[in-house]
């Protein structure tokens, strides 16, 4: 009858085959990725397996590392690193901890724990994307990148001890000069790139961009250089690749996972303690404590001046008044939906509004263009993104003035002369 | 009276950090913008040649348009071509260093003699089109804006590429398929020559001529392919399966593991923590709208159930998968003020912080202390600087003296 290939088990080879074929494209699409037979032998916990698969998870783990970078942490730190990393994102079980640190058993674990990390998230897109090869001039459309960093580590012990306020001064116009060297630095670059992309106009193949980037140019001005970005690029395509051949075939692989699990013997409840790891975390809680009680009382106080002078323009509790106010109800509730729907959206940005790097192009004055951003629109964007941020800036130096002053005490106190230009 | 200035230690601590932090990530943006400085300057200079380039020998004839970057090997034909354009060069530079002598040092000399270095060539390798080459090559008319470098109709295009100096000559393989290999080294052959004749290369004036090498461009486009794909391939039905059996392997995981019920790694406390950073920040802005009437004015009325794309700090979340999308941009001008705007939207992210930091630390340690002596004034000033004009400006605090008794 005809070919029902609808599954694979249809066929005895295809399926014997898919496994091995998953695995393969995994490990090539994964940094250090081992071979099909060191899964295998990872499942029966064979002591040969465990070195590849640590490297495999330190490489995992730490994707900001080049290349080359791993070969300069011993074995052992490798092991610990792997360890902590695991522990620091909630790896449930015990064993993991408890394998030796030279990293010479624990295969299966290992297993597990690469498993565990595959299901979270979409851990292979992940790895190519922060380290993907950038062929463009990108600039990020978003503060994504700058917001989410971890702001500063918890001060050291042996610190500088008490400070004069005149250094905070003083580091406070250090800033303010950082900046502006910045944005004179940033103003000479993009002043470049526009020469160098107006130079060069017309000679991409992709006739959408229609010029060259930097490192477009780059790699025609240093050949050494143009070839070792294209054995990178050629690197990176095959890892895309092998990660489309992943998410094709990756069935397979979690139904044998599940019997990698039923291998194990199960742990024991038994409590143990393991050492505190540091939670980075805490350091931010009690500013993000007093920041959400410091907004309550803003919103406290806004709320009764508002619903005041709203009664006395109102005047009388008419049907006028219901109206009005099961109106004002609503547009309310409108807003308060939106706003914890953006707030869950971790923070409103959805991935269909602009986001992320993206490239430069710059198209002749009046030519339509293809696809893409339009520049006028970005600025628009962030021209009321400044007003926005600006009035939360004054609003908060107002309250600090009003603080002040409140402090200082009335007259017959000093008398304050704030400086000009206000 | 300096002690007045003096903050307690755990207060130095936090505000000496964060703003150390501030600094550090200033100085971050700083040597990244350098880096790229360095580069764009030096492609806008003059490029110096990599090697003088031995001709590098093609694979055989036009049938394998995509050369590899692997040797190839020349024929005869080729090697006696060479020697000729050789010669013509060589008796180029002769007439040039003659002439230069003579004291005249504009350009349209140097436009002359290299004219007649390239007509050689180009009547060599290019018979069927020669006239119309040689004639607007050899037009000394032209302004001097390098010998290669003819306007033609954006058609003709493919055939008048030129390589980059320095370049491979498989790298350089001409779109076009009638295009012969040979002529195309005697090209790249001319710009070797070239390039050591003091004509060099700038981007300014040649750069239209570039072209991406055959081998990075299947790359390249290859590249931007596969990523389209993987961004694309989220929702299938093979993808729901495997999502489900994940979800099962997490939960069994939970379940043979040692430790009781789901507890809250560090990784997610993270992530909260900014999560909520996000949204208070969220609320702050929309406080600060409802409360500033002229915002109101100049931005429009709220619309409802829809936040403009414009004010919100972007979540991220997971990683989205990186697929190429454009930002066009038609003037200098433009690119700049999307720029500068850019920084200024992440000086402000950082400084409503640093504020919101200084009020928290400052402000308890104005109200602690005793009022009104001058070392408490002085003080306050120093407060009211930093917390109410960033640090720039100053007050003046006038005092009325007691009247004498």
């Amino acid at each position: 009858m005809g070919r029902r290939r609808r599954r694979r088990r249809v066929d005895p080879a295809d399926a014997a085959r898919a496994l091995p074929e998953a695995i393969a494209a995994l490990s090539q699409t994964l940094p250090a990725g081992p071979s099909p037979e060191t899964f295998r032998r990872a499942k029966f916990d064979r002591p040969e397996a465990a070195p590849a698969l640590w490297r495999l998870l330190f490489r995992v783990l730490s994707p900001q590392l080049a290349d080359g970078a791993s070969a300069s942490f011993s074995p052992e730190a490798q092991v610990r690193s792997v360890k902590l990393a695991l522990r620091t994102q909630g790896y449930p079980r015990r064993a993991l901890a408890q394998l030796p640190d030279d990293g010479s058993q624990g295969g299966r674990e290992l297993l597990l724990a690469l498993a565990w990390l595959l299901a979270r998230g979409p851990l292979p897109e992940r790895l190519l994307t922060q380290n993907r090869v950038q062929l463009g001039d990108e600039m990020p459309v978003c503060e994504c990148e700058a917001l989410a960093s971890p702001g500063p580590p918890a001060p050291s012990v042996e610190a500088d001890g008490c400070v004069d306020i005149r250094h905070l001064q003083w580091l406070m116009g250090k800033l303010r000069f950082r900046w502006r060297n910045l944005m004179a630095s940033q103003q000479e670059q993009c002043a470049l790139l526009g020469k160098i992309h107006s130079y060069t106009r017309g000679c991409h193949s992709d006739r959408s961009l229609g010029h060259l980037s930097v490192t477009e140019t780059e790699l025609l001005r240093d050949p050494e250089g143009g070839r070792q970005l294209l054995r990178r690029l050629e690197r990176e395509n095959a890892r895309l690749q092998a990660a489309l051949e992943w998410r094709r075939r990756e069935l397979v692989f979690w139904r044998w996972m599940d019997t990698v699990l039923g291998a194990c013997p199960p742990e024991a409840s038994q409590p143990t303690f393991l050492p505190r790891i540091p939670t980075p975390g805490t350091g931010a809680l009690e500013p993000l404590v007093r920041e959400l009680q410091a907004l309550q009382g803003e919103l406290r106080e806004a709320v009764e001046a508002r619903r005041a002078a709203w009664e006395a323009g109102v005047g009388g509790r008419g049907p006028q008044w219901s109206a009005a106010r099961t109106a004002l109800r609503e547009a309310v509730g409108q807003d308060l939906a939106a706003l914890r729907q953006a707030c869950e959206r971790g923070g409103g940005c959805s991935l269909a509004q602009p986001h992320g790097p993206h490239r430069l192009v710059r198209t002749e004055a009046g030519a339509p263009g293809g696809p893409g951003l339009r520049a006028p629109e970005v600025i628009e964007a962030l021209r009321s993104q400044e007003a926005r941020l600006e009035v939360v800036l004054r609003q908060l130096q107002g309250q600090c003035r009003q603080e002040l002053a409140r402090l200082v005490g009335a007259p017959p106190g000093p008398v304050w002369i704030l400086p000009p230009g206000r | 009276m300096d002690t007045a200035f003096t903050l307690l230690a755990g207060s130095s601590r936090r505000l000496v950090a964060e703003l150390r932090d501030a600094l550090d990530s200033c100085a971050e943006r700083q040597r990244q913008l350098e880096r790229s400085l360095r580069v764009s300057r030096r492609l806008l200079r003059a490029w110096e040649p990599a090697e003088t380039l031995a001709p590098e020998p093609t694979p055989g004839p036009e049938t394998n348009e995509e050369a590899p970057s692997a040797a190839c090997i020349p024929s005869p034909q080729d090697l006696k071509e060479l020697e000729l354009l050789t010669q013509a060069l060589e008796k180029a530079v002769r007439v040039r260093k003659g002439i230069s002598k003579a004291g005249e040092g504009n350009k349209a000399p140097s436009l002359k003699s290299g004219s007649i270095a390239t007509s050689p060539a180009t009547r060599a390798s290019y018979p069927p089109s020669t006239s119309h080459r040689a004639g607007s090559r050899a037009s000394e008319t032209k302004p001097p804006r390098g010998i290669l470098q003819t306007r033609v109709p954006t058609k003709d295009l493919p055939e008048r590429r030129l390589l980059s100096v320095g370049d491979q000559a498989c790298m350089g393989q001409g779109a076009g398929a009638t295009k012969p290999k040979s002529g195309l080294r005697n090209e790249q052959i001319v710009l070797s020559a070239a390039s050591q004749a003091p004509e060099a290369f700038t981007l300014k004036d040649k750069g239209i001529l570039l072209q991406l090498p055959e081998a990075f461009r299947k790359a390249a486009s290859r590249n931007s392919r596969l990523w389209a794909q993987l961004s694309s391939t989220q929702t299938s039905d093979s993808v729901d399966a495997a999502t489900t059996a994940k979800t099962q392997f997490l939960q069994k995981m939970q379940t043979t593991s040692g430790w009781p019920g789901p507890r809250l790694s560090a990784t997610e406390v993270e992530a909260e923590v900014r999560h909520l950073q996000k949204a208070c920040l969220l609320l702050r802005l929309r406080m600060g709208e409802e409360l500033t009437a002229v915002v109101e004015q100049q931005l429009g009325p709220w619309p409802e159930g829809r936040f403009p794309r414009a004010s919100l700090p972007c979540g991220g979340g997971a990683d989205p998968i990186w697929s190429p999308q454009l930002l066009l941009y038609s003037s200098t001008q433009e690119l700049q003020t999307l720029a500068a705007l850019r920084l200024r939207v992440a000086m402000l992210h950082q400084q409503i912080h640093l504020e919101k930091v200084l009020m928290a630390e400052l402000l308890p340690l104005v109200s602690k202390q005793e009022p009104l002596g001058p070392p408490w004034l002085a003080l306050c000033r120093a407060v009211h600087s930093l917390l109410c004009e960033g640090g720039q400006r100053f007050l003046t605090i006038l005092r009325e003296d007691k009247p004498a008794d």
